[in-house]
């Protein structure tokens, strides 16, 4: 199964990857609703390094209690029996699932073929 | 019509009553100057009365981004900031890196515009579509990354913060805005105009987003755009050395400054080039929707910044007398700390170095004192001692102390670091720059020196070089993109607003809209009663020949100056004395 991948050393804070993220899913460029949200800053003379993308581990899967979310080669989540009750949220270790009036929102790397890895421009994020 | 990329809402602050309102964005006005600059220039010439004081409530301070700003549209995370500007009596736009422009967009507004004064010290806090106007009793005095610091910890770093420090607080009129710790509006007293308005700084987040037509085909597309004009080796060198990469080249060319402009080139310039400052780097940091991240965070010793940038090396480091750096970067440091250009408040400094060593007046300052000339940083930002003179920029001080034939300025906006004498075209840019001395309106050195495209050393033709280069910068700023996307043509600068704006625009448009934009800035300057007369060259350059380098025996003839001066007239069609004809104005 090829996951998503992140090297910081590469990373230059650019945020294009939430930008592409949200306009391929969201008709617009709203990074407040994408599926992914890495930032760099800096904090106490230090660059810092905020990582919050699916790593396709399947917890939200198996913590779903009404079983709307299935790992496959990708997430899918079944959004006519999604209940919006936020388990999958709370139980995502990168904290990347969001919900929206009542619905999960969960990345699936856009079926196999992740825009953010497409515009990612120095490669710090890759799909393999 | 309405253009998609824009929000279409201006947010005007009033900060004498402590009122904001919203309004529609000029939309007639986009058309014709599209964003960023252009607009910021075009709404301050009409709003701002000729002949005001450029530290009074009745200036504005204005924040602009683009049609671009928010999408992934590369390079287009930079933000314009513009006023009258205190060092000049000229417009003045700044452009900001970082991640505020992008917030500011996804907060609701194309552009933002403070006026009046608060009464007592404070910051803004923007969050979408709230605006609170918060006490800064706490903030005052302190340093800008101090104060950005405490902000962060305050409201987290989802927030943007643009600050002022000790300088801007104190109307030093070579002060700068800061963002993101190491992001510059930098020139021009930018950060007093806002220390006027008793403004420490700006808290801004933003949640909403930028609607463009036909998304999915757009991102697509900008992709393309991506990976095969912005990603090649013209442009990506960027990534590998930031601005440090100009340091061989303006040696190598003859126009790396040397004690204060007095040669042109530095045998000891692998003592402090990229591959020693790049030894000391932590991480890589660019701005929004970059695709180049020039930044690097690097500490040497106990100095700290992210770059330094071509400007600041040179400008601290050979232009001084001085190759340590670690003093480089504790420069750049305590510049940006303290709300200083380093640009303006290094050229004031490495003055009162050769007015010292010249016997004309002491300033207890010579050339190679690192120690010193950091400590005058903080003198100048507080006007303390002879950083009291010194804060007034080089212009003034010269009218006080002599030393006006190496006072490097125009209009009073000191000099960047590319000598002129080793490539003429950019003594005409400097000469006839919206603002004063800046680098960013035409950069002559590109076509003259580096792609020794042009024969750097004569007027021909330098008219016409010097209009192109500063039209396509004037659109391509206007845009709110960034210069290091060199590569950018008009067809792709049309083909990309085209997509995001949903209106069909032309390579010919393009063109115009940068005509237009040098136009409406000479229009304001105009009206403030510039023309020829401050169209000008230190003396330095006419009187006295590079004495090493590449361009050694160079000196600009003044005639072959004033030759430059009428070929660029001629080009915008204004007449020789600088002026632009009424029926011009009318049309802008």
């Amino acid at each position: 199964m090829k996951r998503l991948k992140f090297s910081k050393e590469k990373c230059i804070g650019c945020q294009l990857c939430a930008q592409v993220c949200s306009g391929m899913k969201e008709g617009a460029y709203i990074p407040s609703k994408a599926r992914i949200d890495i930032e760099t800053y800096y904090d106490n003379g230090n660059l810092k390094y905020k990582d919050s993308y699916c790593i396709l581990c399947g917890i939200c899967a198996k913590a779903c209690p009404v079983q709307c979310i299935t790992l496959g080669e990708y997430l899918t989540v079944d959004w006519s029996r999604c209940i919006g009750c936020g388990t999958c949220q709370a139980k995502c270790p990168k904290k990347v699932i969001k919900i929206i009036d009542e619905k999960a929102y969960i990345c699936d790397t856009c079926q196999g073929n992740p825009t953010c890895v497409q515009i990612c421009p120095q490669h710090a994020l890759t799909f393999e | 019509m309405t253009m998609l990329g824009y929000k279409n809402c201006v947010l005007r602050v009033d900060l004498t009553m402590k009122g904001a309102t919203m309004e529609p964005l000029r939309m007639d006005w986009a058309e014709k100057y599209i964003g960023s600059k252009g607009l910021a220039i075009k709404y301050l010439y009409e709003e701002l009365k000729p002949g005001i004081d450029a530290l009074g409530p009745e200036n504005k301070l204005m924040f602009t981004n683009g049609p671009f700003t928010g999408t992934p549209v590369p390079c287009s995370g930079k933000l314009s900031v513009a006023a009258k500007s205190p060092a000049t009596g000229t417009i003045n736009d700044c452009s900001i890196g970082g991640h505020a422009g992008i917030q500011i967009k996804y907060a609701g507004y194309d552009a933002i515009i403070f006026e009046g004064k608060l009464k007592e010290p404070g910051y803004v806090l923007i969050e979408d579509g709230k605006v609170a106007f918060k006490d800064a009793s706490d903030l005052w005095g302190l340093g800008s990354h101090e104060a950005e610091k405490i902000l962060a910890d305050r409201y987290g770093h989802d927030y943007s913060v643009l600050s002022i420090g000790p300088a801007g607080e104190n109307l030093v009129t070579m002060s700068c805005i800061n963002s993101d710790y190491y992001r510059q509006a930098g020139r021009g007293g930018i950060g007093a105009v806002m220390g006027s308005k008793n403004l420490k700084a700006i808290v801004v987040r933003g949640t909403g987003g930028v609607e463009v037509p036909n998304i999915v085909e757009a991102t697509k597309r900008i992709i393309e755009i991506m990976q095969q004009d912005v990603l090649q080796e013209d442009n990506t060198f960027v990534f590998d050395y930031g601005t440090t990469a100009f340091l061989e080249a303006c040696n190598d060319g003859g126009i790396l400054p040397v004690n204060n402009f007095q040669d042109a080139t530095d045998e000891r310039w692998v003592e402090y080039n990229g591959d020693v400052l790049l030894q000391g780097k932590k991480g890589k940091r660019g701005c929004g929707s970059c695709g180049l991240g020039c930044g690097n965070f690097l500490q040497i010793g106990d100095a700290i910044c992210e770059g330094p940038e071509y400007e600041s090396i040179a400008v601290a480091g050979p232009n001084a007398g001085v190759r340590d750096p670690e003093a480089i970067v504790k420069f750049n440091q305590v510049a940006d700390n303290m709300g200083l250009d380093t640009i303006s408040a290094g050229d004031v400094i490495i003055w009162a170095m050769e007015m010292t060593e010249k016997g004309i007046h002491d300033f207890g300052i010579r050339f190679g004192e690192a120690d010193k000339m950091i400590q005058y940083l903080e003198l100048m930002a507080k006007r303390e001692g002879v950083g009291a003179d010194l804060a007034l920029g080089v212009k003034a001080c010269a009218a006080k102390y002599g030393g006006e034939d190496f006072a490097m300025h125009v209009k009073g906006l000191e000099y960047p670091q590319y000598e002129p004498r080793g490539s003429w075209g950019m003594s005409l840019a400097y000469a006839v720059s919206d603002r004063g001395a800046c680098h960013m309106r035409a950069y002559a050195p590109n076509v003259e020196v580096f792609a020794a495209a042009v024969p750097p050393y004569t007027a021909e033709g330098k008219g016409q070089m010097v209009y192109e280069l500063a039209e396509s910068n004037a659109v391509k700023f206007s845009l709110c993109i960034c210069d290091f996307w060199g590569t950018l043509n008009y067809e792709t600068m049309a083909e990309l607003l085209t997509i995001v704006t949903g209106k069909t625009w032309t390579v010919e448009e393009m063109g115009e809209v940068g005509r237009r934009v040098i136009n409406v800035a000479r229009a304001f300057n105009q009206r403030e009663g510039f023309n020829r007369k401050d169209d000008t060259m230190p003396k330095r350059l006419a009187k006295e020949a590079l004495k090493s380098g590449a361009a050694a025996g160079q000196s600009i003839p003044q005639e072959a100056f004033e030759d430059m001066l009428d070929q660029y007239y001629d080009v915008l069609g204004w007449d020789r004395n600088g002026m632009m004809p009424d029926e011009m104005i009318c049309q802008l």
